[in-house]
């Protein structure tokens, strides 16, 4: 027995294959677009897979050496974290850290004392951060400065001596083995310096960390402010497969019943996030113009398209072709169109994508120490996943589709008798 | 006996810029079930608006159009086109067949648009008209592989494979030499006895009209003359 369908419309099967060899009828105006199509999606996954790859190398980096997964502060100090104050200690260090170490995900603490300082070698003084680290047992831990050690050594608990930043390094003209003096207010309003040797540099990528900041021992650090066993705050790191969200309620519930401030790493980069937000904005902006470019072409060939088979146009609806069935044809010949050249394009860029994810892109020989806007440093791995690609390959023929609407609409509108007549 | 169309009254108007042009005016006719029918005048006279109304294409601004049983009178668009899928066949004089489907795909299109959706009774349907118009053999040829000729016999069979009420052709061999013109009308003179289909073509070709069986001129948007014969002239 025969199965009915739409009486009016083409099978779907039917309208696709229709629909595809419409497509080589002109196939020098399929390929011109479908090639439009094509570098549009090229550039659109190039630039999302470097775009994700300096995103989280970036995230990585403010993770991995400035900011932790979340920091403890007394209440108070985080709203005046600008200023550097000390007038907000962490006492009990051990305690926090006990307890928050005890909080289901955290994987480690550390305590931190980070001041405004001014560093000088006798002729030059330049404003910078100071960040006084447990050198054993804890800071590596939770951040991976030791290695990012560039020159020199990584600090020694027993022994007095300054990790510089890379950048501050160069400025000052100064290298492993060299003496600086500290210059910082203490807790209490007064002066103090302290003359100490530079041990290691390190360069992380980070422009706050290596042009700003220097590292010493925690107990260094303690004495030079005159705060004895406090810190400014405690970095935490979460363990690798902890769900971040629901480690860092955990641990606010835990650490907030202590009266002290929980922040997480974005929190702390609102700044930064910020700024990742606009930069998305306007480059999506400018990709946006090239896919508008490319979809204005399936727009265009369509319209050319159903203007030369207008009469063939007349004759299917004089058969009994509904206006429906007319829209179905020609948003697919859009449609296909777009997966065409999404198809081409997401192949070079796989390719291109691919090459790059195993070879890396290098930074330094590309930017040497130009600031990026981003803290990220060396060699970049693009990378980008089968779902995304999949995802923009069926996004295009859904685009192309819609650019299509327009022209379909308007064939589907045709009066059969002037379409009939048409020369 | 019973009618395949009828026109009553019926006018069309068309507005050209500012002025009104009148196609038809006060056209009636009975077409009988079978016919073989030509319409025949000088250009201008009407025959491709009556043919348009006929096929349900257009809309008369005055009297009212039947097909069968069913006016045609304030039918949307939609069922006007389910309209003409169910009741009418299509012959145009310069075949528009579609050139990126092969012979048997353009046969099984009107099938497709009918909602006969099982292959096997497309094709068979397809297959039998195909060796009925003598195109057995060239199914799977494309439009562009085929002489003037065999594209209107493709044509023929289109319009006839799901057995339509009424064929409607319009000059369906002005585009076709004198010997394949006489073909085709043996072709479609062939069709309406074997299949009592009822056919209506346009023409201007002498050669054409008196293979009719019944002949009506119209002249001015009027019927000038209606004659009948009994059976038209077969050809050689």
């Amino acid at each position: 027995m025969a199965r009915e369908t739409i009486p009016g419309r083409l099978s779907t099967a039917h309208t696709v294959r229709v629909a595809w060899r419409n497509l080589r009828r002109n196939r020098r105006r399929t390929w011109i677009t479908a090639t439009t199509v094509a570098i549009a999606v090229l550039l659109f996954q190039c630039f999302l897979a470097l775009l994700t790859a300096v995103e989280q190398q970036s995230f990585d980096n403010l993770i991995r050496y400035q900011t932790a997964h979340a920091k403890l502060y007394a209440a108070g100090h985080f709203e005046l974290r600008d200023e550097f104050p000390l007038d907000y200690p962490l006492s009990q260090l051990e305690r926090i850290q006990e307890k928050a170490r005890s909080v289901d995900g955290v994987a480690a603490t550390t305590p931190r004392l980070t001041f405004s300082a001014r560093l000088s070698d006798g002729i030059d003084q330049i404003a910078c951060l100071g960040v006084g680290i447990q050198v054993t047992g804890s800071d590596a831990d939770v951040f991976r400065i030791p290695q990012a050690v560039v020159a020199g050594t990584y600090l020694t608990e027993d022994e007095d001596g300054l990790l510089l930043g890379s950048g501050l390094a160069e400025l000052f003209g100064v290298s492993a083995g060299d003496w600086l003096t500290v210059l910082a207010k203490t807790q209490a309003g007064a002066y103090e310096a302290l003359d100490l040797p530079v041990v290691g540099l390190v360069g992380t990528g980070n422009p706050l960390i290596d042009r700003n900041s220097f590292l010493l021992p925690l107990r260094t650090a303690q004495y030079l402010l005159g705060m004895e066993t406090a810190a400014t705050e405690v970095a935490v790191r979460f363990a690798a497969r902890a769900r971040e969200s629901a480690t860092l309620r955990r641990l606010r519930d835990a650490m907030e019943a202590e009266g002290l401030t929980v922040k997480s790493w974005e929190e702390m980069e609102q700044d930064f996030m910020a700024l990742v937000k606009v930069k998305r904005t306007g480059q999506g902006v400018m990709l946006g113009i090239f896919i508008v470019i490319a979809l204005v072409g399936v727009t265009n060939t369509v319209l050319m398209a159903a203007f030369e088979r207008t009469r063939e146009i007349g004759m299917m609806m004089a058969m009994g072709l509904r206006g429906t069935g007319v829209q179905r044809l020609f948003l697919l010949e859009g449609g296909l169109t777009g997966l065409l050249g999404g198809a081409l394009g997401s192949a070079v860029a796989l390719a291109i994508i691919g090459y790059f994810a195993s070879v890396g892109i290098d930074l330094n020989a590309l930017y040497g120490d130009m600031d990026l806007g981003y803290p990220v440093k060396d060699v970049l791995y693009p990378a980008i996943s089968a779902g995304l690609v999949l995802g923009c390959w069926l996004g295009t023929g859904a685009l192309a589709a819609i650019a299509s609407l327009y022209p379909a609409v308007r064939a589907s509108r045709q009066d059969p008798v002037e379409a009939l007549r048409h020369v | 006996m019973a009618l395949a169309a009828r026109l009553v009254d019926v006018k069309k108007v068309y507005r050209v810029g500012d002025i009104d042009v009148q196609a038809v005016r006060g056209v009636s006719l009975d077409i009988e079930a079978g016919a073989f029918l030509s319409i025949a005048g000088p250009s201008g006279s009407g025959k491709t608006t009556i043919l348009n109304l006929l096929g349900a294409l257009d809309t008369p601004t005055g009297g009212s159009i039947w097909i069968g049983e069913q006016s045609t009178e304030g039918l949307s668009a939609k069922t006007l086109a389910d309209f003409r899928n169910t009741h009418l066949g299509f012959v145009f004089q310069t075949f528009n067949l579609v050139p990126v489907l092969t012979v048997e795909e353009n046969v099984e299109l009107p099938l497709q648009l009918h909602g006969i959706a099982d292959p096997a009774e497309r094709k068979t349907r397809v297959q039998r008209m195909l060796e009925e118009v003598g195109l057995g053999d060239l199914a799977d040829r494309r439009p562009t592989e085929l002489s003037g000729g065999q594209q209107q016999r493709v044509g023929i069979a289109r319009a006839l494979v799901k057995g339509p009420t009424l064929v409607l052709a319009d000059e369906p061999t002005a585009n076709l030499d004198s010997t394949t013109a006489g073909e085709i009308m043996d072709l479609m003179q062939a069709m309406n006895e074997r299949h009592e289909t009822t056919f209506v073509f346009s023409t201007h070709d002498p050669m054409v009209m008196e293979r009719a069986n019944r002949l009506v001129r119209l002249r001015d948007g009027r019927i000038e003359s209606d004659k009948r014969r009994n059976g038209g002239r077969r050809g050689a």
